[in-house]
């Protein structure tokens, strides 16, 4: 390159003075050094530049350096995050000031082929080119513009053809840029752009990673949320990756070793074959993993586990590669299930004898009415009687209830609770079946009294005792005050139910007895048949 | 029916408005009853030693498993059928395919089972 400028310099004249001439040989060429020195330095910080601004001014600082223009400035192209379009620039041998007044540069002929990228105009003096002053309302610099003659413009583009913006220089006196300048700068120029591309590149995969990393943290929050492990299966390989909480649903530590034969040898034996099955078909045809299995832990604990998954990467041959998925201890909704079946199944149970009850009751009342007629009214009443020793035991969830309770709501029923009084030492606990059929013999006690007993009359009165003797519980009805009884005709529904019916089913004796002065009944249960 | 009159049948119940109700039952069928039992012990020794033609037992005998019984009757040779809520689910392995009545159930019902359990022993 030296010996261009060197041969331009001999053949232009015939300077008498060889040593002037070695002399300005000798300028050019440490000139000529200067300039690559300072293009190399400037490549240099260019290449290593990771902020757009801070490169280009490092390139306009050099370009000027290099060229000895007085003026430098890059106009650049960004796009802000509405998407619009700035001109923004930076500048060298002038302050910010020299442009603040001026709006961003138009596309005048003078400025457009750098905009669009079409080339680079280098003129001697700009003022005589003929594009110059061809543009209103101006018709050339406007005034305060900085003063230019000289000047090159360079295209700042991608290699796609993208104009990324322009490099300008300016000198006030004209003829001071050479086409050696200009091929140096244009070289810058090229650097710039693939330095420019490369930041806004490594920004762009920068933000990719940042998004890629809170989207992996996201999955990892929630994948831990809902205590969900994490498993990959390398199909060819069998090389099996398991998460923490993957290998913890197979009682595994975090730092132990977790294979696919070990994953394999921890399922329930009864469960493997089916496992090993759908593993197989997940491979074979894709389909989709989704299976409960038992596992034993390596200390015996038994678990249930849900595991799901699906082919994450597909071989060329169109066979998986991979197979992905999460897996999540189930033990406890497993064991909730039982439960639930359970329950629904004791439901069941005790709506079909409670059906049972309600056809005894109706066929047993239809045997003892006088008349049909009379069948609704004890029906119901019955019926309701049953229904309160429900609700009862509903409130206890059906563990039990006490026989002062069974007493109340079967009394309160028949409206007649304060004219019967109680003397007990303790109330006695009841288990369901006892509490069911005591209420059913109470209900038929109190509606005998208030219909033909004590409390048919005002001034009737019922006592009722209980004491507890060897394990029996002793208890006794006694109404006095009462209209003159007599033993019924023929017995009815209660009678059968008190005498038959409740000293079978609670294992003791119940006697009736027709006292004149009212009745009399006395039960003696044993505790054990009546107890939870 | 004939084939039913003086059958004498146990009885097991530990609901004494549902034990009221099969005794009706029985009774209008012409079977005598044995018991009623509505506790384990006295089913067993009835199960055991009393003079029977075929036994109707409930299942769940105040939360006790009534199977202990059906195994005794089993040994005698005596015919049973189980009266259950639970149908046969409530059934142990061991006497799967056992005659379940489903409570509730109708007369005809009872009559229709005893009178197949006493078909099996005359069989």
């Amino acid at each position: 390159m030296a010996s261009l400028a060197a041969e331009s310099i001999v053949r232009d004249g015939d300077a008498p003075d060889a040593h002037a001439r070695l002399a300005e040989l000798e300028r050019a060429l440490a000139d000529e050094i200067r300039k690559t020195d300072t293009l190399a330095r400037v490549s240099e910080a260019v290449a290593s530049s990771i902020d757009i601004d801070n490169c280009v001014q490092v390139v306009i600082d050099g370009a000027r350096e290099i060229s000895g223009a007085a003026f430098g400035a890059f106009f650049y192209n960004l796009v802000d995050a509405e998407g619009e379009s700035y001109t923004l620039y930076r500048l060298s041998g002038a302050p910010p000031e020299a442009f603040a007044s001026f709006p961003m540069p138009r596309k005048t002929a003078i400025f457009a082929p750098t905009f669009d990228g079409v080339g680079v105009v280098r003129s001697d003096d700009i003022t005589q080119d003929p594009r110059y002053g061809k543009n209103a309302p101006r018709k050339g610099m406007p005034e305060g513009h900085l003063p230019v003659r000289s000047y090159l413009a360079i295209p700042v583009s991608t290699r796609q053809g993208e104009v990324l913006g322009g490099l300008f220089f300016g000198h006030p006196e004209p003829g001071r840029f050479s086409v050696r300048d200009e091929a140096l700068l244009v070289g810058l120029g090229a650097q710039v752009a693939a330095t420019i591309e490369s930041i806004k590149l490594n920004a762009g995969a920068l933000a990719e990673l940042t998004q890629r990393r809170r989207a992996e943290e996201r999955l990892k929050f929630a994948l831990d949320s809902g205590r969900m492990g994490s498993w990959d299966l390398d199909v060819a390989t069998k090389a099996y990756e398991a998460s923490d909480l993957c290998k913890a649903n197979y009682g595994r530590r975090p730092d132990e070793t977790f294979t696919f034969a070990d994953l394999i040898e921890t399922i329930h034996p009864d469960d493997r074959p089916r496992i090993l099955a759908s593993i197989e078909s997940a491979i074979r045809d894709g389909a989709e993993y989704d299976v409960e299995y038992r596992v034993v832990h390596p200390h015996g604990d038994l678990r249930w586990l849900h595991a799901r998954g699906r082919a994450a990467q597909t071989a060329d041959d169109g066979g998986v590669r991979r197979l992905a998925g999460v897996s999540l201890d189930i033990t406890e909704r497993k064991r909730a299930e039982e439960r639930q079946k359970l329950l629904v199944n004791e439901l069941n149970h005790r709506v079909k004898n409670s059906l049972a009850t309600v056809q005894s009751i109706a066929a047993q009342t239809l045997r003892s009415v006088a008349a049909p007629e009379f069948f609704r009214d004890a029906f119901e009443t019955r019926l309701i009687a049953l229904s309160h020793t429900h609700d009862l035991l509903t409130r206890e969830s059906w563990a039990g209830a006490s026989l002062r309770e069974v007493f109340d709501v079967e009394l309160h029923a028949m409206a007649g609770e304060d004219r019967v009084t109680f003397d007990y030492p303790a109330d006695v606990r009841l288990n369901p079946k006892a509490a069911v059929a005591l209420g059913m013999g109470i209900h038929e006690l109190a509606t005998n009294a208030v219909k033909y007993g004590a409390l048919s009359i005002p001034e009737g009165r019922v006592k009722v005792d209980w004491a507890i003797e060897d394990g029996v519980l002793r208890l006794i009805w006694t109404e006095t005050n009462g209209p003159p009884v007599t033993p019924p005709a023929r017995r009815g529904f209660g009678v059968r139910l008190l005498e038959r019916g409740l000293a079978a089913e609670l294992s003791g004796g119940v006697e009736l007895t027709y006292d004149a002065a009212g009745l009399v009944c006395q039960m003696a249960l044993p505790l054990r048949a009546l107890e939870p | 029916m004939t084939a039913l009159s003086s059958l004498k049948v146990l009885v097991v119940e530990d609901e004494a408005l549902v034990s009221m109700l099969v005794e009706d039952m029985l009774t209008d069928l012409g079977c005598s009853i044995v018991g009623p039992a509505a506790e384990i012990e006295e089913a067993l020794r009835l199960a055991g030693s009393a003079d029977i033609d075929a036994a109707l037992l409930d299942v769940n005998l105040g939360g006790r498993p009534i199977f202990p019984v059906a195994d005794a009757l089993k040994a005698r040779g005596v015919p049973f059928a189980f009266a259950s809520g639970y149908g046969e689910a409530g059934l142990t392995d061991d006497h799967r395919g056992a005659t379940v009545l489903q409570k509730p159930f109708r007369e005809a019902d009872l009559r229709r089972v005893l009178e197949t359990l006493v078909a099996k022993t005359t069989a």
